[in-house]
């Protein structure tokens, strides 16, 4: 039997149905979690608490659907959530300065956008490791955002521009809107683009993505820019629905992103993953937080929580690798 | 010249070591068949072949790193099992690796003990002195005159090989493989370690010697075995034969499949110019051309340039000097360019640099057209698809849909998959680098038709081969390399195994 | 074989220069411009403020010659020092509370190896993930307050002074001598050097690399329990996020100082030497009147150029 045969009969095994099978046990973990909180507490079901949960995972989906890209291409972004803090502080300046919110969301999504940039070009320019690289700008941005507000703190802005964070459109939040819309976005992008298709190619394998014609490191800039423009956006919905900026609101925001991204079923070894698994990724880290929450256990846990769900996917997902090797 | 040539002197010593019909088979090949082959003290034994001859197998079985799947050893005339490095490193025998298994920041006496260090009075810590002595001592009886304190790091090629060969000893080696130790040093240097063989050959120790030098076989080899095939053809000593009989002993390799091949009357315009190309990956003055319709082969020992050529053509490394010119108009910068162009680069590994292996058949057919496919930039799956399912049904790629994961197919499959992205990508040259490595016959027969039939239709083929007979049987003409460098240009009419061997191999 | 003698020896002294320009180039700056920084009172108040990030740098440097990264050593010290407070605060002990803080530490740095070496996770999110329970740990032992009233014996430890000497200096002049006794004295910083430069030359000699590996992280967790009770005596208190950051100090120190993030290189003088530079980087800034924001910033910047430096000269 020649090996050519022996393929033939053996039971194909398709990726995309590998893929579909994630999903399912994560949509499953979705709905089982949520099971156990409307058991153990009553206003977990009530329309506040849901849509709350909706908004708070809406703004851990945008930082973590740029991410998403980034470890698509098996790097990683820890600057994300100081990024947030620094554009965050800019577009707040901005708006007090020239009162128009127009202006401070441009500025917003073009600060995050350079720092994306810049994080791009010292992976693909510079050659550094993508974690140390982006983990030293996270230092420089937090040293960056904390010397620029010298401990102040923007309050107060237009009730338009309030809008977008904390406003209601039909009875849902306005961020839902735009997780929908964006959600949209990242997922056309990432699965109907060539760009997109070219990432993934790139994850997979960044020598044979080279060898196959990829322009690899324009790509990476593109992807570290993106990341960082979501970050960008995610910093306006926070000025917005917090109504005020201080130098300190990105400090918890990156590893939720990461955990988002990594329960979501991307893989750190680039390659494999999507922006909708993301999502999912995003609603179970916010229900898991928010079930702890309804339960009175102390926000102090959250931490915790958090960086132990983060080795355990990780681990799961070297787990199904191996397997898949 | 017979079987029987043995004992060196004709006396009938009893060998250090024996193997005796050794068989070591991996799918699809049979790397080692019926090997015997018999060592003695302090002689230098010399192992000839071509490339895939079952040199390096023979080696991984002798230290232990491949089990053989039949055959037996004798150590000293007893029976005994290699089955581990353990096992080999007990009888003393020591490879000293092209790769060197050298920590480059201790100095040379810790990477001499690393993991036997003498233990100093404080627990834990080495005692430096004895270290150092030792080391010195070690050193100078393999005439090696130098500070045992100095970091591996910043020594040569030559002296770290010369360390290795002192850590050797000092587990008490007294066979030693080396695999090629010439092939990274400089006149000087070589010197310098035939000097060091005699010196240990003078003490006892015996050295299986791996080389592909002809001046070499016969400066320092006490006898030759020659290897084709994974079989062992002949066993000879340097005195009683000429250069010329070697190369003939190793050509001729059994001929196990028919290629196709319909060889065009005249071949067409110039489509690939290669002027004094030279770049830092090591090649220097190199001038080929490529026409359409043609298979050009480009032949050479591993290493000797020919994998370089075609990735400064592909612009996936660096040129330092010289043009090429594609399709009329000269070419330059990374791989994207070239593929835009109309090149094709099909790597040697296909695993690690031709495919992703996680991702399905289609993902990795299309990948190199997306762009021709989908000049809006918008990406529809169900039309990738249906490209795929096209050079799929093209290529016979044995595969139950183009969702299957690309990992789980026959080496054959992955190469036609590979070949296919370059052809939904419309390339006009493709470059081969060894195209039939790892698959089967049947599998090697197919992807010959489909190089002869993209070039009938007006493509152009360079192809790296460390296969001879498939060179000589497919190629139009063919280059040959040695170190860095064309070495000659073979026509059709000259096109043979002994040539390409004679032009390739170093004759002094 | 004369001419084999004649080799490129490495005068140890040409690495020198990287790490020596900077500080030196940092004292002269800060010389000039700060007022004040010259003074024998300041200079001894910059190594007393270092001595806590020797004890981090140091091992941390082992860390990255493996080619690894512990991320989590920031969060493990505030969590350490959290420990020796509230355990020497119930028990009115100065030692019962070092214990504490180092097993601890220990344990976490065994985590952070077995994650890395056993269960194959890249050591940057693996360790990113101990931050996080580590952060989290944190909060929850100290319900996000500070710990204060901690016995004098704690505080004394900071303030204290031998034959003259700060005790803080002397006690990183000891772990100094300490990881330069074995890094490159005994077996197991051989095996260091090997985990980096070449793993299969271990395994060639019959040693595990996963055990040492293991080894190698717990005793940068063991560090970072030793240098919590400093923590605590210099703050005179425990307080949850008094390690933040620490980590990236660290590894800048070692970045600065030399050591390359691949090959397994490292020096400890020069980590000795970049932790000396960032302390005068941020006590230079403080003297200048630049907030603290300020100092995070430059160290950031000092990281990145060093580290755009080592990739340059690993290419060449």
């Amino acid at each position: 039997m020649t090996d050519i045969t022996k393929e033939a009969l053996s039971p194909p095994r398709s990726f995309l149905s590998q893929d579909a099978i994630q999903l399912f046990y994560r949509l499953l973990a979705v709905l089982l979690i949520c099971a156990v909180l409307a058991v153990l507490n009553d206003s977990f079901l009530s329309l506040g608490n849901i849509l709350n949960v909706l908004r708070q995972a809406s703004l851990t989906f945008f930082i973590a659907s740029g991410l998403t890209l980034v470890v698509l291409t098996a790097g990683l972004d820890l600057s994300v959530g100081a990024n947030v803090a620094l554009s965050a502080c800019i577009a707040g300046t901005v708006i007090h300065t020239t009162g128009s919110p127009v202006l401070g969301i441009l500025t917003g999504l073009a600060c995050g956008g350079i720092v994306g940039l810049l994080n791009g070009v010292m992976v693909t320019a510079l050659r550094i490791p993508s974690f140390i690289a982006t983990y030293g700008m996270l230092w420089v941005l937090n040293g960056l955002t904390y010397w620029y507000m010298a401990g102040e703190t923007l309050h107060g802005f237009p009730p338009g521009f309030r809008q977008i964070g904390s406003g209601y459109l039909f009875g849902l939040p306005i961020p839902v809107y735009l997780l929908l819309v964006f959600l949209g976005i990242g997922t056309l992008f990432a699965q109907r683009t060539i760009w997109g298709q070219e990432i993934y190619a790139i994850g997979a394998n960044p020598v044979a993505a080279r060898l196959s014609g990829i322009p690899v490191r324009r790509r990476l800039l593109l992807v570290y820019t993106v990341s960082g423009t979501m970050a960008g956006l995610a910093s306006i919905i926070f000025l917005s629905r917090l109504n005020s900026a201080e130098a300190d609101i990105g400090e918890s925001l990156t590893l939720p992103a990461i955990a988002a991204v990594l329960i979501g079923g991307t893989s750190l070894f680039g390659g494999v993953g999507t922006v909708f698994g993301t999502f999912i990724g995003a609603l179970i880290l916010t229900l898991v937080l928010n079930g702890m929450n309804l339960l009175s256990v102390s926000a102090n846990w959250q931490p915790l929580v958090t960086g132990i769900i983060v080795i355990i996917a990780v681990w799961l997902d070297m787990k199904t690798r191996r397997r898949a090797q | 010249m017979n079987a029987h040539a043995n004992a060196p002197g004709g006396t009938s010593a009893v060998p250090l070591l024996q193997l005796r019909g050794i068989s070591k088979e991996f799918p699809g090949v049979k790397a080692l068949d019926d090997v015997s082959f018999a060592l003695y003290p302090g002689e230098v034994h010399m192992l000839l072949g071509e490339n895939g001859a079952g040199k390096s197998s023979l080696m991984k079985v002798l230290c232990g790193a491949y089990k053989a799947d039949s055959g037996e050893f004798f150590f000293k005339g007893e029976k005994v099992t290699i089955t581990s490095t353990a096992d080999a490193q007990k009888l003393g025998i020591a490879v000293i690796f092209q790769e060197f298994s050298l920590v480059p920041y201790l100095d040379i006496a810790q990477n001499i003990f690393l993991g036997r260090e003498p233990k100093g009075r404080i627990p834990g810590t080495i005692d430096r002195r004895k270290i150092l002595a030792e080391a010195k001592g070690l050193l100078d009886a393999i005439g090696f005159d130098i500070d045992p304190s100095v970091v591996v790091n910043t020594l040569g090629v030559a002296q770290q090989q010369m360390v290795e060969i002192a850590k050797a000893i000092s587990q008490n080696a007294r066979i030693l493989v080396m695999d090629e130790p010439t092939a990274a040093l400089s006149d000087r240097e070589t010197e310098l370690l035939f000097a060091l063989i005699a010196r240990l050959k003078a003490d006892g120790v015996s050295i299986v010697y791996i080389s592909h030098r002809m001046a070499e076989v016969f400066a320092l080899g006490d006898r030759i075995t020659v290897l084709r095939d994974g079989r062992r053809i002949d066993g000879v000593k340097p005195a009683d034969v000429t250069p010329d009989q070697l190369v003939r002993m190793m050509v001729g390799r059994t001929v196990d499949m028919t290629y196709p091949r319909n060889f065009a009357d005249k071949p067409g315009e110039v489509l690939l110019q290669v002027k004094n190309l030279t770049a830092p990956s090591g090649i220097s003055d190199v001038n080929i051309e490529v026409r359409r319709g043609e298979i050009v082969g480009l032949c050479g020992l591993v290493g000797s340039g020919r994998t370089e050529v075609a990735r400064a053509i592909f612009g996936a490394d660096p040129i330092a000097s010289g043009e090429i010119v594609f399709d009329g108009k000269p070419i330059s910068g990374e791989p994207d360019v070239a593929s835009r162009r109309g090149i094709a680069l099909i790597p040697e590994s296909r695993k690690s640099e031709g495919l992703a292996l996680l991702r399905s058949v289609g993902d990795n057919l299309v990948v190199s057209a997306l762009r021709k496919l989908f000049p809006s930039g918008l990406f529809d799956p169900r039309s990738g698809l249906r490209t795929a399912d096209g050079l799929i049904r093209q290529l016979r790629i044995a595969t139950p849909s183009a969702r299957q994961t690309v990992g789980l197919l026959s080496g054959g499959n992955q190469q036609k998959v590979v070949i296919g992205k370059w052809l939904a990508a419309g390339a006009k040259l493709f470059i081969f680098d060894e195209p039939t490595r790892g698959i089967d016959v049947g599998a090697k027969s197919e992807i010959f038709a489909l190089i002869d039939r993209l070039v009938a239709e007006g493509a152009a083929a360079l192809m790296i081969s460390s296969e001879q007979v498939e060179i000589c049987h497919v190629c139009d003409r063919a280059y040959v390399m040695r170190e860095g460098r064309v070495a000659g240009h073979l026509a059709r009419n000259e096109l043979t195994e002994e040539n390409i061997v004679r032009l390739g191999m170093h004759h002094a | 074989m004369r001419e084999a003698a004649v080799v490129s020896q490495p005068n140890p002294l040409q690495r020198i220069p990287g790490v020596a320009i900077v500080l030196g180039a940092l004292i002269i700056l800060f010389g000039a411009i700060a007022p004040g920084f010259l003074t024998p009172a300041n200079l001894s108040n910059v190594l007393v403020q270092s001595t806590i990030l020797t004890m981090l740098a140091l091992p941390m440097t082992l860390i990255i010659m493996t080619e690894g990264l512990d991320l989590s050593m920031g969060a493990v010290l505030t969590l350490t020092s959290l420990c020796v407070a509230i355990v020497s605060l119930a028990t009115k002990s100065m030692l019962l509370g070092l214990g504490a803080g180092v097993l601890v530490g220990a344990a976490f740095g065994t985590v952070n190896g077995w994650l890395v070496a056993i269960l194959g996770i890249p050591p940057f999110v693996a360790t990113l993930g101990t931050l996080g329970m580590a952060q989290g740990l944190s909060l929850i032992v100290s319900d996000a307050q500070s710990v204060v009233g901690i016995p004098h014996s704690v505080r004394d430890i900071y303030s204290a002074t031998l034959l003259g000497v700060p005790v803080p200096i002397l006690l990183a002049l000891v772990t100094y001598v300490v990881f330069h006794g074995l890094l490159y004295h005994t077996r197991f910083g051989s095996y260091v050097f090997a985990l980096g430069g070449n793993r299969e030359a271990l395994r060639y000699a019959g040693l595990s690399p996963n055990k040492l590996l293991i080894a190698v992280y717990a005793l940068g967790g063991t560090m970072a329990g030793i240098a919590g009770l400093l923590m605590t005596a210099r703050m005179n208190s425990g307080h949850p996020t008094a390690g933040l950051g620490l980590e990236f100090d660290a590894i800048a120190a070692v970045a600065v100082g030399g050591t390359s993030f691949e090959r397994g290189n490292g020096w400890l003088l020069g980590t000795l030497l970049g932790v000396i530079a960032v302390g005068v980087l941020r006590n230079g800034l403080n003297l200048v009147s630049l907030p603290s924001s300020v100092q995070v910033a430059s160290v950031g910047v000092l990281v990145i150029v060093a580290l755009f430096l080592d990739g340059l000269r690993s290419r060449a």
